[in-house]
């Protein structure tokens, strides 16, 4: 008598709850510990045309279906710098973009990153986990298996996007001005004083707040620079306040000194791959952290990156003892939380098994099956040698100050 | 008394000497229903123009968003039209400001009434109200499914006649394309291409003396292929302005018009209404490369007039009593309500602007419209309507946050 009970009240509990047991949520999106599988339809004309053009932002139509899920006409386009070409195309997936408030599991866009440049599928994936465990908020990721008219396109990430549902999910602000940073070749950028809001409007494109005036929009941007590159004086740092949270900052750079990236606010190439945000009602400004594929290429420290900067704003912060401080010991926390426990180098061979197979079959991938488990062992080498290295290099900088 | 009226006071009178003159010596000048040169017995070149300007005061702005009101000069067309030994009829018009100048441009061979046969560019035979001649219209504007759902003037062949006492006309016909209203002027827009069309007319009251008035019903069709590609056709207001976008939507295949016409001429009255649709098909244009449901363009409208001054419909532009000859010309008042929709798929789904949605994000136009004319004279009509338009989704309208919004607007309209 009381297992018929039990299996009513079950049957009685799934039918109250409208089904919602079958019902997926963000955090099921972003399950990292499994992989994923989604499945785009596109009509292949559209995906030929698409793959021809894929330097172009134009929009095609697919219907996306992720498990129990199906969304109709979603806008899908070709996405990425460096990473962007045809053969594995990486995509944006606007869900909003052709039907007005449309979502999937709360989103309204997300991106399908196709891993191009990273050899080993599990760069920026290691990056940003390394961001969460100091405290940094940064894009939630998970890998999965992408399949085109069920053509199998290869390994993605599926990378939340940076807009104003990413901002309330991590400052709670509803309200506040978010800005994606374009890197043009020409245009390299080392946080000098650029004068003209129109300087900064081709620079930071806005992701919230898009109607806003130019001034409104750039106003703070400009003064921040401005008084970033002002004359040094006693009032230098309450004044640049005003505008950046310099630990904050501070934060972020010691987190890509730590994993070596090259293509971050110190990069080789000007600043590059970040957003700010400014904080809603004021002018303080903050970074979040994107795209991090170019992430632990060397073992060794980017040369001369710390204390010879070319970027102003880093170069003078590190000039006050706190603020270099800051930097420092988050240099020495990521590289505690990396050798403790092994945990770089075990988070490294977890997600290795979650990705393998899909990697190993990966058919668009730009880099053959032998450099990829080359790539995993160099990131095996990077967890077992970096994190010394780190400590090795904070407390010679702390004696002896470089 | 001002000198254009002196002129037309003038010509009206010349037309009614003209009616008593029996001896003929050709060729022979008349003002009849145009003025015209007569060279013989079925032979004759008539002279025909139509300037018009209109006023128009909208809510919803046409181009500036700050100037509501806007003037039109640009209605200046000319032609000529005749017969030539009483087998061949002909007409030539042109719009004098306009880049694509040509309206009709067609000959009619009637030898036989039952067969007639015409080629040139002229309108497709489909809607009564398209069909209707712009200074014959009840109201300024066409009705909204007329304007848009119907081909209007293209290139081809017809024949057309009436048979059984004139009773039953038949218009059929091949084009080169499917009408001037599905286009626009963005090449990258596809249209209809080789177009087959007919049109049955029902007069059961012709032959009987003791009717009401005419009536007339009738049913229409269209047949053409269209390439793959945008679809040309717009919704629009009254006053032009979108209020449903095809520019979103692929079409690809078969595209048909459906047609149902009814006229009644009661006296001084008349009562008109049609109904219509045009169905485009898009083969294999989902993501999946599988047919989409077809989008659908649907319109309907009743209209009603009244001659207050007692002309029978027929006459009404021909007044007893014009201005400045004893009377006050004619006048009427009418009414139209009408509705212009366009969907695709099931109602039930969410609507989307994606071109390949199965279901579209439609939108429908219903306007009523009231309205007096005032025919002056034979030459001189001034009409003044008052609008009223409400959009189902007011955001791809000209207002995004209103639904509903007004047009006022006179036109001083002369034609020969």
């Amino acid at each position: 008598m009381r297992a018929p009970r039990v299996l009513a009240a079950v049957l009685f509990a799934m039918l109250v709850s409208g089904g919602s047991v079958l019902a997926q949520t963000p955090a099921d999106l972003f399950d990292i510990n499994t992989i994923q599988e989604i499945r785009l339809s596109v009509n292949t004309r559209d995906l030929q045309t698409l793959r021809e053009k894929y330097k172009d932002n134009t929009y095609y139509v697919a219907d996306l279906t992720w498990k129990n899920i199906k969304v109709r006409n979603v806008g899908i386009r070709s996405r990425g710098q460096g990473s962007r070409n045809p053969t594995k195309l990486g995509l944006r997936v606007d869900i909003a973009h052709y039907t007005t408030g449309q979502t999937f599991v709360g989103f309204s866009t997300i991106i399908l990153d196709n891993m191009w440049q990273d050899d080993s599928m599990l760069r920026e994936r290691l990056a940003f986990t390394m961001f969460e465990k100091v405290g940094e908020p940064a894009p939630r990721e998970s890998f999965c298996r992408l399949y085109i008219n069920n053509e199998y396109q290869g390994l993605y990430a599926i990378i939340e996007e940076i807009d104003g549902a990413f901002a309330k999910r991590v400052t709670g602000e509803t309200d506040g001005t978010m800005f994606e940073y374009r890197w043009y070749i020409d245009k390299q950028w080392r946080a000098e004083d650029l004068v003209s809001i129109a300087n900064y409007k081709t620079l930071l494109e806005p992701r919230t707040h898009v109607l806003d005036a130019d001034s409104t929009l750039y106003g703070p941007i400009q003064s921040l620079f401005k008084e970033v590159n002002a004359a040094a004086d006693a009032v230098w740092r309450d004044r640049v306040e005003q505008y950046i949270d310099l630990n904050q900052f501070m934060k972020h750079v010691a987190l890509e000194q730590f994993i070596v990236e090259n293509d971050g606010l110190l990069g080789y190439a000007g600043m590059n791959n970040f957003y700010l945000y400014r904080y809603q009602g004021t002018t303080k400004h903050r970074l979040f952290v994107w795209d991090k594929d170019n992430a632990f290429l060397f073992k060794d420290n980017v040369p001369g990156a710390v204390t010879t900067s070319d970027n102003v704003l880093f170069r003078r912060a590190m000039t006050y003892p706190d603020l270099r401080e800051t930097y420092l010991s988050t240099l020495e926390q990521c590289a505690n939380i990396a050798r403790t426990d092994d945990f770089l180098a075990l988070e490294i061979d977890r997600l290795t098994a979650i990705i393998y197979d899909a990697a190993k079959a990966d058919p668009r991938k730009q880099f053959p099956n032998d450099q990829f488990d080359l790539a995993v062992q160099f990131l095996r080498d990077f967890a077992a040698v970096r994190p010394g290295q780190v400590l090795t290099d904070v407390a010679r900088i702390r004696k002896t100050g470089s | 008394m001002v000198p254009s009226a002196a002129l037309f006071v003038m010509l009206t009178r010349s037309a009614e000497e003209n009616k008593d003159k029996k001896a003929e010596t050709y060729p022979v000048f008349r003002l009849g229903d145009h003025p015209s040169i007569v060279f013989g017995k079925g032979s004759h070149l008539d002279f025909r123009a139509r300037f018009s300007a209109d006023k128009s005061d909208s809510e919803a702005s046409t181009e500036d968003p700050a100037e509501t009101s806007t003037i039109d000069l640009g209605k200046k067309r000319i032609g000529v039209s005749g017969e030539i030994a009483n087998a061949v009829e002909f007409q030539i018009e042109a719009e004098l400001t306009n880049t694509d100048p040509w309206r009709d441009v067609y000959g009619d061979f009637k030898y036989y009434d039952v067969a007639r046969v015409r080629g040139g560019k002229f309108k497709v035979p489909f809607s009564l109200d398209e069909n209707t001649g712009a200074s014959h219209l009840d109201f300024m504007f066409r009705s909204l499914a007329a304007t848009h759902l119907a081909p209007g003037r293209d290139q081809g062949v017809m024949v057309h006649g009436r048979v059984w006492k004139k009773v039953i006309g038949y218009d059929a016909g091949v084009f080169q394309h499917d009408g001037k209203n599905a286009r626009t002027n963005n090449p990258a827009k596809v249209f209809g291409g080789q177009t087959t069309a007919g049109r049955v007319t029902f007069e059961p009251t012709r032959n009987m003396k003791d009717a009401l008035g005419p009536f007339l019903v009738g049913v229409a069709f269209t047949r053409s292929d269209v390439p793959e590609g945008i679809s040309g056709v717009r919704g629009q207001t009254v006053l032009d302005q979108n209020f449903f976008s095809s520019a979103d939507y692929l079409v690809n295949g078969t595209r048909r018009r459906t047609g149902i016409e009814m006229q009644f001429l009661p006296g001084p009255a008349s009562i008109k209404s049609e109904w219509m649709r045009l169905e485009t098909q898009r083969r294999g244009e989902s993501v999946e490369n599988t047919d989409l449901s077809p989008l659908v363009g649907e319109g309907w409208y009743v209209s009603g007039t009244m001659a207050l001054t007692g002309e029978k419909k027929s006459r009404v532009e021909r007044p007893k009593k014009p201005l400045l000859q004893g009377g006050f010309g004619a006048v009427e008042v009418g009414a139209r309500v009408e509705s212009l929709r366009f969907k695709s798929g099931s109602s039930s789904e969410q609507g989307s602007r994606s071109p390949r949605a199965d279901t579209i994000l439609g939108n429908r136009d219903q306007a009523t419209t009231v309205g007096v004319n005032w025919y002056v004279n034979r030459f001189f009509k001034v009409q003044a309507n008052f609008i009223r338009e409400k959009l189902d989704d007011p955001s791809q309208g000209p207002l995004p946050s209103k639904a509903s919004f007004t047009t006022k607007a006179v036109r001083f309209q002369f034609s020969l």
